[in-house]
């Protein structure tokens, strides 16, 4: 029996799309068998971001609607051997299409093939968070350094907190360094105290999470890419490992430094 | 058999006090009360209160009586005095006088809401609203909206460990906190808002509260 765990940020644009792609890339190159379910109805980018787009032939609402089943609907990651599945959201209706029960019974169904069903949630905190949330046994709550991508964090762990799931963690997206080492961001204790949960995992801006993306090819691949060690890091922390937090801190001498000696080759 | 007195005048030093019978039908009380009120043996104009004693009368009954007395051009009710209150009433009593306790954090959009005073062990997050009809006391930071007295007490207050509200509220009166209010930009730690005097929300010391609104203590005796 699986665990699904849902990625959600209420504020749209902070990267619930993109660390869905990523974690559950780096759960399959750990070894776990992944599903990632689309739940962004009318918007949906999962696929695109991992480069399946021309391979859907049904979707999540083909399947909810009984078109067709459930195994029909997936889309393997051929990169994965059997590891990395997805379910992709529809493209010509709207959240409303979906209950929240129905939601629940499909990814109940999911658990007993997958070790990990990530559910990708679109921003808001209206229908499409309910069907997202309504299956998941966890949470993940996506927030980057600014001020408004933390209150909407906190609007959604409000809303967290009243389901019936563990409480939720945290991620901290695109760190830029240079801005919190200045003082001029939000610093990853400053966001944890106001937040009050855990943090599961730290990701720094990085360009290349958007070149690699385009690509349809999630930058977790790269096992050199400072955000990508942060998705793995995570993945490894969602494992049940204890693995450090990176450290900003260490500047151009330390972690960074190293980083650029690498490229600079 | 004799004529019992279901309502009967005294004087006493406080005043006259109307004493209305609590044994018999209402309808007798509130006709012999209508002659008694009607007979001239009195002058002037008097203040009374009146006694219902053990008898239970709604809102509509009390109104009865005091249009009754007031028909009599000598009487003045100044306060009816009434040895029982309903269940309902002394329920709502009880709520407004007793402390209720929020542990947890009171997040964006969220709304914790108490009928007496409100003691919030966490933080109260930006756009997070805490409301009370009593006092509100926060043993964390207060970030969101706070609104203390919200059925119109004027004396409850607002303390915080850490006052830095955006919006803090007692009765009706409203202030918005912004950077001029310096006293919260310099030293936000271990503060209280009252309705000062001059009718504006002051924030002060917690430590003063003891001399702003020594009322606020239900602790009897000491030692």
């Amino acid at each position: 029996m699986g665990e699904a765990i849902v990625i959600t940020s209420g504020k749209g644009g902070v990267g619930k799309t993109t660390t869905s792609a990523n974690l559950g890339t780096a759960l399959a190159l750990q070894g776990k068998k992944v599903c990632l379910v689309d739940t962004d109805i009318g918007l949906r980018n999962l696929d695109v971001i991992l480069g399946l787009e021309n391979r859907i032939i049904y979707d999540l609402v083909d399947v909810i609607s009984g078109r067709c089943k459930v195994h029909q609907a997936l889309v393997k990651d051929k990169r994965f051997e059997d590891r990395l599945f997805l379910l992709p959201a529809a493209q010509t209706t709207d959240k409303n299409a979906v209950q929240p029960e129905e939601m629940k019974e499909l990814i109940t169904e999911l658990k007993r093939d997958y070790d990990y069903i990530l559910i990708d949630c679109p921003a808001g905190i209206e229908q499409g968070f309910k069907n997202a949330v309504a299956g998941a046994d966890r949470a993940i709550v996506v927030t980057t350094p600014e001020i408004s991508a933390v209150r909407d964090a906190d609007r959604i762990i409000g809303l967290l907190e009243q389901e019936d799931i563990e409480p939720p963690k945290l991620i901290i997206n695109r760190i830029k360094t240079r801005l919190v080492n200045s003082g001029d961001a939000l610093d990853v204790n400053d966001i944890t105290t106001h937040l009050s949960i855990d943090l599961l995992g730290i990701v720094l801006d990085d360009e290349s999470v958007i070149s690699s993306s385009n690509k349809g090819e999630p930058v977790v691949m790269d096992p050199s890419n400072p955000a990508a060690i942060g998705y793995r890091n995570i993945a490894r922390r969602i494992l049940g490992e204890s693995v450090p937090l990176m450290s900003l801190n260490e500047g151009k001498s330390g972690f960074f430094g190293k980083l650029k000696t690498l490229f600079t080759k | 058999m004799t004529k019992q007195h279901y309502v009967t005048i005294k004087g006493t030093k406080e005043g006259l006090v109307l004493r209305l019978d609590d044994k018999c039908a209402y309808s007798d009380m509130i006709a012999e009360l209508r002659n008694k009120v009607s007979e001239n043996s009195l002058e002037g104009l008097a203040e009374v209160r009146i006694h219902t004693g053990n008898r239970y009368c709604n809102e509509e009954e009390l109104k009865e009586i005091m249009n009754i007395v007031h028909e009599s051009p000598h009487l003045r009710v100044a306060r009816i005095q009434s040895e029982v209150i309903s269940i309902e009433e002394s329920n709502r009593k009880v709520l407004e006088n007793q402390s209720e306790t929020f542990i947890g954090i009171v997040r964006s959009g969220q709304v914790v809401e108490a009928e007496g005073d409100l003691v919030v062990i966490g933080d109260v997050n930006p756009n997070g609203r805490v409301v009370a009809a009593g006092s509100i006391y926060v043993l964390g930071r207060l970030k969101g909206i706070a609104h203390a007295g919200a059925t119109g007490n004027e004396e409850a207050v607002i303390a915080a460990s850490w006052l830095e509200a955006t919006h803090l509220m007692i009765a009706d009166k409203l202030e918005t906190m912004t950077d001029e209010l310096t006293i919260l930009s310099e030293q936000p730690e271990m503060e209280c808002a009252y309705i000062h005097p001059n009718g504006f929300i002051a924030i002060d010391r917690l430590q003063e509260l003891r001399i702003l609104r020594p009322n606020l203590s239900t602790f009897k005796g000491g030692s």
